[in-house]
């Protein structure tokens, strides 16, 4: 099947090493403290962060450092066919975990002993790169609640079809069975925390699609600061500042 | 949820007798309810609503199906679905079915509580019957010459649509009685006072549809009889703001 025509556009009319439109909220659960929705195309997710806490498990608190906690669910209307098991299936256990390893990796934990961070994130539409688009969301959360991090995560997935790199995978080119590959970074420390791959390349594309993703990561990273910078004016225009 | 200290817990129940509660409300009155149709472009109808700062969202999806069959969880089901045979059901299930005894659709509607701030089914309710509302059924049309045994070959139209009846769709009103006095639409730091709390679903021209007692302490049935008045009463007003913000938002949608 052709996901590039000889025009160099793809199946939905983006070129080649051009992102599905970005739109981000922050402070969309009224309860949580914080919470943040991020749209990456059609792939829409919400993320509430609760904390820092007192730990419920208290067999699980660590004296030195924060116990970071991350649940992600889908909805059962989120993709096109029906799904009946939102959370405990495999997949989701293991994307759970793999944003519970790269948010910890990037919070202050030692600042707060005895104490839990808990991060939901639930996707209500999935069209590819949930996995990123999660971890985003995760972000903006986090800063909303105002738990200390060494820099912003963000996370953007590339992939390799009809031979050339394609960053921002959607669902259609994800279920290809072509290689995926998603990378996390921190922009200004410019450092690779989160990279995973499906399928097989050889290494010299490799870097060519990872360094692809890296750049659609730091363009991620520029909306993420201006939506921050907004957002801040606006509570100080509450404030009376 | 923080616990409440004593001093905190007589001022709700002293608020609620004095018909003041914590945030200024009477006792019958709502918060604010705020409707959002089509969130969820994927599924064939979504809406989402926030009652204060519960916010809930629903979807529904139809499938071509073997036979008729609706998924609900048990309470919004006793509500939306009426008897066994069928009767006094809120939505008519009939005008799902393409080929009498043969094909027909699927309805599945999802619930997903985003934030929860008390009255979960009653958001859960209203946000049912706005999805519904927005739901657009494809139309189908049946090749004519299918033998009574065979499965009749079905043609899903992309462009033509039919809305889906919801006039017949309940709200659910919940009603939490703290002390010897009701009220509607219930914080968590109220719901932690209550005695007992009955859910009772109640459609356009008056009728109950459903009816759901919670909470441990033992009622008086003439006080299920009142607060079943009191519910017809309030419903009123709940679908006079519901339909209007359904309105509201789906002429939001169109443009």
């Amino acid at each position: 099947m052709e996901y590039v025509s000889p025009e160099g556009l793809r199946l939905d009319g983006r070129r080649p090493t051009e992102m599905r439109q970005l739109r981000a909220e922050v402070g969309v659960v009224a309860k949580a403290d914080g919470s943040a929705s991020f749209e990456m195309g059609n792939t829409k997710v919400i993320a509430a962060v609760y904390g820092p806490r007192e730990v419920q498990n208290k067999g699980q608190q660590m004296d030195d450092q924060a116990l970071v906690r991350c649940e992600y669910s889908m909805a059962n209307f989120s993709t096109g066919d029906r799904m009946r098991k939102p959370k405990g299936d495999r997949r989701s256990t293991e994307i759970s975990l793999v944003i519970r390893q790269t948010m910890e990796a990037c919070i202050l934990t030692h600042l707060m002993p005895r104490s839990q961070i808990d991060i939901f994130v639930q996707v209500l539409q999935a069209d590819g790169g949930t996995r990123s688009a999660c971890i985003n969301a995760a972000t903006l959360a986090l800063a909303d609640a105002g738990i200390p991090m060494r820099d912003l995560v963000t996370s953007c997935s590339a992939g390799y079809l009809n031979n050339i790199p394609l960053l921002d995978l959607n669902y259609v080119e994800d279920s290809a069975g072509g290689p995926d590959v998603t990378v996390g970074i921190l922009p200004k420390l410019d450092k690779v925390t989160l990279l995973q791959m499906d399928a097989k390349l050889p290494i010299d594309i490799f870097e060519n699609v990872m360094q692809l993703a890296i750049e659609g990561c730091k363009a991620v990273a520029n909306y993420i600061r201006e939506i921050l910078l907004e957002n801040t004016k606006k509570l100080e225009f509450c404030r009376g500042v | 949820m923080v616990g409440l200290s004593l001093g905190e817990k007589n001022f709700i129940k002293g608020g609620i007798a004095q018909d003041i509660r914590t945030d200024g409300r009477k006792r019958l009155t709502y918060r604010p309810i705020f409707v959002e149709t089509g969130v969820i472009p994927q599924a064939s109808g979504s809406a989402r609503v926030k009652m204060g700062a519960t916010d809930v969202i629903a979807s529904v999806k139809g499938r071509g199906g073997e036979e008729l069959s609706v998924e609900l969880s048990t309470a919004l089901q006793r509500c939306l679905l009426g008897g066994k045979s069928g009767a006094g059901a809120g939505i008519d299930l009939s005008s799902l079915s393409i080929v009498e005894g043969k094909v027909c659709w699927d309805i599945y509607i999802d619930g997903l509580v985003v934030s929860s701030d008390g009255n979960l089914l009653d958001a859960l309710g209203a946000a049912v019957k706005a999805a519904l509302s927005n739901t657009a059924i494809p139309k189908v049309e049946v090749t004519a010459n299918a033998s009574s045994e065979e499965q009749p070959e079905v043609d899903v139209s992309d462009e033509e649509f039919l809305q889906f009846d919801t006039t017949g769709v309940p709200v659910i009103i919940t009603l939490t009685k703290v002390g010897s006095h009701y009220i509607v639409d219930a914080t968590p730091e109220e719901e932690s006072q209550m005695s007992s709390a009955v859910s009772i679903s109640v459609n356009s021209q008056g009728r109950i549809c459903g009816l759901t007692k919670r909470g441990g302490a033992g009622l008086d049935p003439s006080i299920i009889l009142d607060m079943i008045s009191v519910a017809k009463h309030v419903s009123d007003q709940l679908f006079n703001k519901l339909d209007s913000e359904i309105a509201a938002a789906e002429a939001c949608d169109d443009e």
